[in-house]
């Protein structure tokens, strides 16, 4: 009885550490772009998307490719693994998820932060009156 | 107008007739008073008759596009076809509820008669209408009858006389003259929720919701009865039911996911996804626990917790998915309902949590503690440890989910986790569910032989081994993986050989082998389908085949598919074989974005699934405009060019206007290198100006294109005469030069359909217990009234 509740304690003890430490693994921190060159670590970044410098879809390597300013109006070049995030133009800030790798940010996700846009607002009533 | 002020006071009639239902059952439970059953009774059918008469008013408001109604506006429109008008009602916050506070009702109305039988019906039916109250509260608070005028006050009502000529318009106060403009339209349904799915998946989802709240109802009424067993038999069918409702809701959600959404998977660990799985994890570690106190009566606390924690599971995914709490942390966008949908969410939970787990602290000193007699080789004890597997899932998952809380209250800053959370925490306990799923099946009661268990696992682990040996030798892979595969073959082989023993014997009791069967199918198909997907980025110029994954595929053109969609035709070959697909995408007004929507073919063996990035349009180098005069010179890309003078001008045909041509003599230098001549000329005819493009290639071979546009004389003096040169500049050499390009994702994903062929399968064995359950608790009750 005695082996059975030390088993089941150091199972319980085991999932626990090894869910927390995959918990703060995969939770990826919140970075500047200056914070995320040194430290070449996994990190996200929050901006706002460059609307006048370069924006393209590389065809061959499936990559978007733009540029972003930071909340310390650091810009830098973004190289997103995808196409163009859905409700890129519209979006009033984007995060950007991935590190720094041959000079520009690599990103595996890219998150748009947009304007409620699914509850009616006061706008949208005047446009359908 | 009335219609709808009808529908709100029908809302709050039932709110408090399912207030007084619970309140008279209380009374009933409490003191016996049997003549307060009628009372209670026609509550809580007052109750349920109100809240159908106010969903039918609804359902009439979609459906007549009574747009003064701001619910029926923020979700609907006049173009909708039928069924998604329909499934318009439950869209939003307030219609979901409205369609949740609806199934639980409805599903009371069979509760009570089925708990009058088995003489639960005060205690059972007292919890149950409380919690339809709470369902009602919130359709009180997020009220769907709310008119567009009240939410939007400054911008629709107006005072002064009514202008003449204007439509919608509604009199609120002839007296004062205020009166208010409504629109005509709709704002629309999402794109996203535009699919058959829509109609029936949210459904689904809401009856296994409302089915959760009565495990739990059964639970609070043997803690308050101090029953501590025979609730059990009462509420397992009620249990399986649930599971078997919700688990098909779960699945139909990642299906839909997979098929229209584009997720490139079944399941993305998106919080809504998991915000159902997790009480359906603890439903089906439930359903195991419950079977060992029917059996010795064992785990009589783990039940009882494990039923209220399913039902608060519920309500804490409803507070994660609802209360605006996850902010953007996801794909999908939660909408903020304001404070006093996030208090009542938050309020509800921690009232019936704490209710529930208060209760059974009182109670459970006076618990029987039965002590345990059964050893390590015995079902009992895998049953347990697989409940414990279960539950520790849901743990995982609910604090994956939870992770933009945490991570609130540690750092100040929302993020969610990254989807290897979730597989690299839950691949241990898959491993042992799959494994559990098998052994459970073959090991006897309080104790098996060893040599017994050995002999009637060998054929399955033989099996099992040598498929992953194969496995292991054709395909380079993770210990882990092999692992998995080996329990998941090993568990299908036991449950077939179990299942077939049934079958030969009693078929009646085939429910628990049948399901289990279906899950080892589902964890195998999660193993061919995600880890030997096989996907590409392919690049499909237009008319050009390109060979990818085994298949030549030809992007041959878009059509558009309704007002707004346009669907992309992708012709596939193989062997001689051929197959069109149709991946979708197109700008929507509505979210303001780009849609796509994957195409696949489903062989069965594999599915090919064509998710669409982009389309990349004609590439159009940089074109550069110049006006010159005689002797001037311009610098366009890399080159000056110098304006000559005309040449050969044939002013008789011009003035005779046959057709004649006007040539310009350019001078081109690069840097310092020597200048070349270059003539550019326009073409004229009745039929206008037709300018002829003029090829120039630079010393590293690029192509500047020269088109005379236009010429602009100068009748006074010819020599001051200009032209407008159009130069195309070179495409920048890193990109190609192309016609219109699909961009698609391309995969292969062996074995998928073993994930559909799973789910069914579980869900024939669910409903094949409930079949088992539902009769031994009507021949128990027989027997016992003697």
């Amino acid at each position: 009885m005695n082996g059975k509740v030390i088993a089941a304690v150091v199972v319980i003890v085991v999932g626990v550490i090894l869910g927390a430490v995959n918990f703060l693994e995969s939770n990826v921190e919140y970075a500047d772009f200056g914070t995320a060159e040194r430290s070449g670590k996994k990190v996200q970044v929050k901006g706002e998307w460059m609307r006048d410098m370069e924006s393209r879809f590389d065809m061959e390597k499936a990559q978007f490719t733009f540029y972003m300013r930071d909340d310390n109006q650091q810009v830098e070049k973004v190289v997103l693994e995808g196409a163009k995030p859905n409700n890129f133009e519209i979006a009033t800030s984007v995060v950007a998820k991935g590190r720094f790798q041959n000079g520009h940010f690599h990103a595996s996700e890219v998150l748009t932060k947009c304007p409620s846009k699914y509850e009616g607002d006061a706008e949208s009533v005047k446009k359908t009156l | 107008m009335t219609i709808g002020i009808v529908g709100g006071i029908l809302v709050k009639l039932s709110f408090f007739a399912a207030l007084a239902a619970a309140f008279f059952y209380y009374r009933i439970s409490r003191s016996g008073m049997t003549h307060l059953t009628a009372f209670a009774r026609n509550s809580y059918h007052l109750a349920t008759v109100s809240l159908m008469s106010a969903a039918a008013i609804l359902l009439y408001l979609v459906l007549s596009h009574q747009f003064q109604f701001a619910y029926v506006w923020n979700y609907s429109s006049t173009d909708l076809p039928l069924p998604l008008l329909i499934s318009t009602f439950y869209a939003g916050q307030e219609g979901s509820f409205t369609l949740w506070a609806l199934y639980t009702a409805l599903i009371g109305v069979f509760l009570m008669h089925y708990a009058m039988s088995k003489e639960y019906e005060p205690e059972v039916m007292s919890i149950y209408s409380l919690i339809l109250s709470f369902l009602l509260l919130m359709l009180i608070v997020k009220n769907p009858f709310e008119f567009i005028w009240d939410r939007f006050p400054n911008d629709l009502i107006q005072t002064g006389p009514v202008p003449p000529g204007v439509a919608n318009i509604v009199v609120l106060d002839a007296a004062k003259s205020v009166w208010a403009r409504y629109p005509a339209e709709g704002k629309g349904l999402n794109p996203l929720l535009q699919n058959y799915w829509m109609v029936i998946h949210p459904q689904i989802l809401f009856v296994g919701f409302s089915a959760m709240a009565v495990p739990y109802a059964h639970a609070i009424a043997g803690l308050l009865k101090k029953d501590y067993n025979s609730w059990i038999r009462v509420a397992t069918p009620w249990l399986v039911f649930g599971g078997m409702v919700l688990g098909t809701g779960v699945i139909m959600g990642g299906y839909w996911a997979y098929e229209t959404l584009g997720w490139g998977g079944f399941w993305g660990w998106d919080p809504v996804e998991n915000s159902s799985l997790v009480p359906w994890l603890l439903c089906v570690a439930g359903i195991h626990t419950t079977l060992v106190q029917r059996k010795n009566g064992a785990y009589v606390k783990t039940n009882f917790a494990l039923s209220i924690l399913t039902f608060v599971a519920v309500l804490y995914s409803t507070f994660l998915t609802r209360s605006g709490v996850l902010g953007e942390t996801s794909v999908h966008s939660f909408v903020d309902p304001g404070m006093w949908v996030y208090w009542l969410l938050l309020g509800w939970m921690i009232v019936f949590a704490a209710l529930g787990f208060g209760l059974l602290f009182i109670r459970s000193r006076a618990m029987p503690v039965k002590p345990v007699e059964h050893s390590i080789f015995s079902r009992e004890f895998a049953l347990f440890l697989g409940a414990f597997a279960l539950t520790f899932v849901a743990i995982f998952v609910t604090i994956g989910t939870s992770s933009p809380i945490i991570t609130t209250l540690m750092k100040g800053k929302a993020s969610a986790v990254e989807m290897s959370y979730y597989v690299k925490t839950n691949l241990p306990l898959g491993i042992a569910i799959a494994f559990l799923s098998g052994l459970g099946q073959l090991l006897w009661w309080k104790h098996s032989q060893e040599k017994s268990v050995l002999r009637s696992t060998l054929p399955s682990i033989v099996i099992a081994g040598a498929t992953t040996l194969l496995m292991a030798v054709f395909a380079t892979e993770e210990v882990m993986i092999l692992i998995f595969a080996f329990c998941s073959v090993f568990s299908l082989a036991a449950n077939t050989q179990v299942g077939y023993g049934i079958y030969r014997g009693n078929p009646k009791f085939i429910g628990g082998s049948v399901a289990h069967v279906g899950v080892a199918l589902l964890c195998l198909g999660f193993i061919t389908s995600e880890r030997y997907d096989d996907t590409k980025t392919v690049s499909l110029e237009r008319n050009k085949p390109v060979e990818a994954l085994g298949y030549t595929m030809t992007y041959v053109g878009y059509a558009p598919i309704d007002r707004e969609r346009f669907g992309f035709n992708v012709e596939l070959e193989k062997n001689g074989t051929r197959h069109t697909v149709t991946p979708t995408m197109y700008f929507s007004e509505f979210t303001r974005g780009l849609m796509r929507h994957p195409d696949l073919l489903n062989f069965l063996s594999r599915d090919l699934y064509l998710a669409p990035l982009s389309l990349e349009e004609e590439q159009k180098g940089d074109l550069k405009s110049v006006e010159l005069q005689k002797g001037a010179e311009a610098r366009v890309g890399e080159l000056t060019v110098t304006f000559v003078d005309f040449s050969d001008v044939d002013r008789m045909a011009m003035i005779e206007s046959r057709e004649f041509t006007i040539k310009a003599k350019l001078s081109v230098k690069e840097g310092t290198g020597k200048p070349r001549a270059v003539t550019v000329s326009i073409r004229g005819s009745q039929r206008g100006m037709e300018p002829e493009v003029v090829l120039y290639r630079d010393h590293r071979d690029r192509g500047y294109e020269f088109l005379l546009s236009r010429i602009l004389p100068n009748r006074e003096d010819p020599a001051l005469s200009t032209i407008v040169l159009d130069v195309k500049l070179p495409e920048d050499p890193a990109i190609a030069r192309r016609g219109e390009t699909l961009v698609v994702e391309a995969s292969i994903k062996p074995m998928i359909n073993l994930v559909w062929m799973g789910t069914v399968t579980l869900v024939i064995g669910f409903f094949l217990t409930i079949l088992r359950r539902v009769s031994e608790a009507r021949e128990r009750t027989r027997w016992e009234r003697g």
